[in-house]
């Protein structure tokens, strides 16, 4: 039937062998771990040259600690179990501590790293922890507790967790987990009064937001959670679906790598902030999302007592800008854009996940007016898992808009905004500063904040802070962005929008009612947990710990909905903190 | 016969190594799978790298690195996947199983359907019965996926449940939510709007190679011959009609199959549901190479597979063909 020439095969035999020998010949830069060759000079370099951008270096020095330290005792209630009626007690303190510190790929070292032990005080239902020096986020810190039974390795939790998280210490525990579902039942140990009210609750994963609309609107899930936008209330509008719409913890900015590329050049960079009107900018974007909302003026924070309101009020300055630029050597070109000695700016690269309409409009408006102004601005935008995963982690932008979710303490804006927290070779790449923004005086305040028990002082500290953010045009806050919850008022009952606006959101599902009696509350999940592990960097998303660490870890604080830390029935009383 | 499969096995195993080490010098290029790995696990210690390096076959060396992740491959010692550090094989065998039963099913439905309308509509031609199959085709072929998909998952499931109180058929997934275990009739409902989907465009497509290759097969010289003998005309259209006409469209049927093993991500991602597609997605948007490179050796190898049975089954419709 099928004869092949012997030219034929000579050819396929040469491709083959080309291909072979040219991969052969590859160099290995493929895949060898990106470095950054740290020259030793002796001030900050900010090289506008992408090229050079791994040449990076910061000449910051974390400044000592002024205190002896300080401890913190807390009484574990002695009631207090896990879901097989082993108490809680040090050892699960101290495996957490253990493997939080020590495991490769731990999702946050930060808080731990000041601990020097984790000892049991008169009891082994009594725990002390030993600061270096003063650490006042300690409210952040075993959270979520993990069961030291089941951990292999507390120096490395990494191979745990793969596919089922089999501990709790809450009103529910983990049935059985699969890419299709977890389903949680009752945690017959818990020895809290607010315990599980339903058989069951199944959590499915709707990735497609048509399909999580289609499916509460068909009665197949009965609570879903959406990112909000604009028409979702219409799109869900049904007589037996319920919503509620209020303000958390979430907001969205612009951000500037200063690291390196053109707004490594301070002057370029404040020009370009000054050149952009956030009022006009909201009316356009998101005042038809929410008529309800104001412009977000504090920073990278949501309005609370760690913010005046007016950090940013006034950034827009368009005459402003131009006069800055022309009093620096700056002139624009016969295109149109700012140059400097003749020599144009590079092109501002605007990073955004393809497939958001919002910020794919916001481009779309923001992008002409800026070129007007002599910005050579263009979209750069990749999908959701290259942007979040790689492009921002990795710097490669040169502006990037997203939401971040501030958690109720200010000590996350020290991971996000200290010079020591610049991924560079110098620190083994690890740091959450994706703006590359290095400012002593601000990494100071940020870490004395963090070592300071006073809260007046604390919050004066981030005030200052969020002042000299503005001033160095680190990003632009745009706004505080809705938290939505809609539900099944024929399916399910009880606080379904108690928490909604919570950082640990609807944690409080244990008092669900199940109110059509099938025995189950099926929540739909926009994402889905690719692992379980609440140790490593699998626990770097907002989904991940909603569907499953914050649902059987326990705490000794838990978040409230007005962004404070309430004492939990893990612990007997208030820690008692000393400082040494 | 034996012979040229014998042969054609031999042939595809070159092949195999062949394309994978393809598959594996592009994933390399193209995802920097020690950078994905780093992502991951940013304070990794230098033995956990060297360990994952080992197991993956991520030497500098590519052809030494293929060869070493063959072996691990071959002899089940696979590496666990970079997120969530889970087992392979479990993952890829459930998503292989589902997108199997969906794809089969749908390829089955679709066939069956589409060429009893060709076979109607070459009975027919240039009649207006002929007319209405050859537009309900092209809308067929004209709807895509994502549409077709909405509209059912509406009427089946929100406005059912708003007339009836219930769905007709779920919205997603493979099981109502909670359900564990295995339940047939279950699995079909949830399974029946997305077959739907496929089954469309499959069902248009192959009425029109049908129609097209009936027509050909009816207006040739041996079928006249046929006539002039007497044999009835039922007779010749099954006999001699329906055989030859089969034999191009099995050809591209068992290529369709083939393919189908690698998922029909559109479909899968809007009822989500967990096959071979969605699970390719997931595991590209991490840069998750353990995860990645044993899909890629089962597409290729399927691909190889349904190619041959295409040849085998060409034969076999066409005693004339011979496989030397």
């Amino acid at each position: 039937m099928r004869k092949t020439t012997r030219g034929v095969r000579y050819a396929v035999a040469l491709i083959a062998l080309s291909l072979v020998a040219a991969a052969c010949s590859s160099d290995s830069s493929s895949d060898t771990v990106p470095t950054d060759t740290v020259a030793p000079v002796p001030e900050v370099s900010y090289p506008t040259n992408l090229a050079d951008c791994a040449n990076v270096t910061y000449d910051y020095t974390t400044p000592a600690s002024t205190s002896a330290g300080m401890t913190v005792t807390y009484d574990i209630a002695p009631e207090a179990v896990w879901e097989d009626g082993t108490p809680i007690t040090a050892a699960d303190f101290s495996a957490t501590w253990s493997a939080s510190l020590n495991t490769p790929g731990s999702i946050t070292t930060t808080g731990y790293d000041q601990i020097t032990s984790v000892e049991a005080g008169t009891s082994d239902k009594q725990v002390v922890a030993t600061f270096k020096s003063v650490y006042a986020p300690y409210k952040t810190l075993f959270f979520p507790l993990v069961k030291a039974a089941a951990l292999s390795n507390t120096s490395d939790a990494s191979a745990d967790f793969a596919d089922f998280l089999g501990y709790s210490a809450r009103p529910y525990k983990m049935k059985s987990w699969s890419p299709s579902q977890v389903v949680y039942v009752p945690n017959d140990n818990y020895w809290g009064t607010d315990k599980a009210l339903t058989k069951k609750v199944v959590m499915v994963p709707k990735a497609d937001s048509d399909t999580e609309i289609a499916s509460i609107k068909a009665g197949e899930v009965d609570f879903i959670y959406p990112q909000y936008y604009g028409g979702i209330t219409e799109a869900v509008a049904q007589d037996d679906i319920t919503s509620k719409v209020t303000f958390g913890g979430d907001y969205e900015a612009f951000y500037f790598n200063q690291k390196c590329g053109p707004f490594a050049d301070p002057i370029f960079r404040a020009a370009f902030s000054m050149s952009i009107d956030r009022e006009a900018l909201f009316q356009q974007i998101y005042i038809p999302i929410s008529d309800q909302a104001s412009l977000l003026e504090c920073g990278p924070i949501v309005p609370g007592p760690y913010c005046a309101g007016d950090e940013f009020t006034g950034s827009f300055d368009a005459t402003g800008a131009e006069t800055l630029l022309t009093d620096n050597g700056w002139a624009k070109g016969s295109d149109g854009y700012w140059a400097k000695g003749g020599e144009a700016a590079p092109a501002v690269r605007w990073t955004i996940n393809t497939g958001n309409t919002r910020r794919e409009n916001t481009q779309a408006y923001l992008i002409p007016l800026l070129q007007a102004a002599g910005f050579n601005v263009a979209a750069d935008n990749c999908d959701a898992a290259c942007y979040f995963q790689q492009r921002l982690p990795a710097l490669d932008y040169d502006m990037a808009m997203y939401i971040s979710t501030a958690p109720p303490d200010p000590g996350y804006l020290t991971n996000a905004f200290v010079c020591d927290q610049i991924p560079t070779a110098a620190n083994g790449n690890i740091g959450q500063n994706s703006q590359g923004w290095c400012n002593a005086e601000a990494s100071d305040l940020l870490h004395a904040a963090d070592a300071e028990t006073d809260t007046t002082v604390r919050a004066d500290n981030i005030k200052q802070v969020l002042r000299l953010m503005a001033a160095d045009h680190v990003l632009l806050p745009l706004f505080q962005f809705p938290k939505s919850g809609f539900w099944r008022t024929d399916k399910v009952g009880g606080p379904v929008d108690g928490e909604l606006n919570n950082y640990t959101a609807f944690r409080n599902f244990d008092q669900w009612t199940d109110v059509d009696g099938d025995g189950q509350i099926v929540i739909g999940a926009e994402q889905w947990p690719a692992c379980l592990n609440p140790i490593t960097e699998c626990a770097n998303s907002s989904w991940m710990v909603w569907t499953s660490a914050f649902v059987v870890s326990p705490g000794v604080w838990a978040t409230t909905n007005d962004g404070g830390y309430a004492l939990t029935n893990l612990v007997t009383g208030e820690p008692v903190v000393t400082v040494l | 016969m034996l012979r040229f499969i014998v042969r054609r096995i031999a042939w595809a195993i070159p092949t195999l190594l062949l394309v994978t080490f393809l598959v594996y010098v592009a994933l390399r290029l193209g995802t920097n799978p020690v950078y994905s790995f780093l992502r991951a696990n940013p304070r990794a210690t230098p033995d956990k790298i060297a360990t994952y390096k080992e197991l993956n076959g991520l030497g500098n060396n590519y052809v030494v690195g293929y060869l070493n992740w063959l072996r691990h491959f071959v002899t089940f010692d696979w590496p666990r996947s970079i997120k969530g550090s889970r087992e392979v094989f479990p993952a890829l065998k459930d998503a292989l199983a589902n997108s199997l039963r969906l794809g089969l099913a749908a390829t089955f439905v679709g066939i069956v359907i589409g060429l009893a309308i060709g076979v109607f509509a070459a009975l027919h031609a240039g009649g207006r019965r002929d007319v209405a199959v050859n537009t309900g085709a092209f809308i067929g072929i004209s709807i895509p996926p994502y549409i077709s998909s909405i509209l059912l998952q509406l009427l089946f499931a929100v406005y059912w449940s708003r007339w009836f109180g219930h769905t007709l058929f779920p919205t997603s997934g493979v099981y109502p939510p909670g359900h564990e275990g295995f339940n047939a009739i279950l699995m079909l409902k949830h399974m029946a709007l997305p077959i739907v989907v496929v089954a469309i465009q499959i069902i248009a497509v192959y009425s029109r190679y049908m129609r097209s290759s009936l027509l050909d097969v009816l207006n040739s010289d041996y079928m006249r011959t046929a006539r002039s003998k007497g044999i009835s005309e039922r007779r010749i259209l099954i006999r001699h009609g329906m055989r030859n006409a089969l034999i191009p469209v099995v050809t591209v049927a068992a290529i369709e199959v083939g393919s189908i093993v690698g998922g029909l991500i559109i479909t899968e991602n809007i009822f989500d549901y967990p096959g071979m597609g969605r699970y390719f997605l997931t595991a590209f948007g991490d840069g998750d190479f353990p995860l990645m490179m044993p899909w890629m050796v089962i597409i290729v190898a399927s691909i190889l597979l349904f190619n041959l049975i295409a040849d085998v089954t060409y034969a076999w419709l066409d005693p004339r063909i011979r496989l030397e």
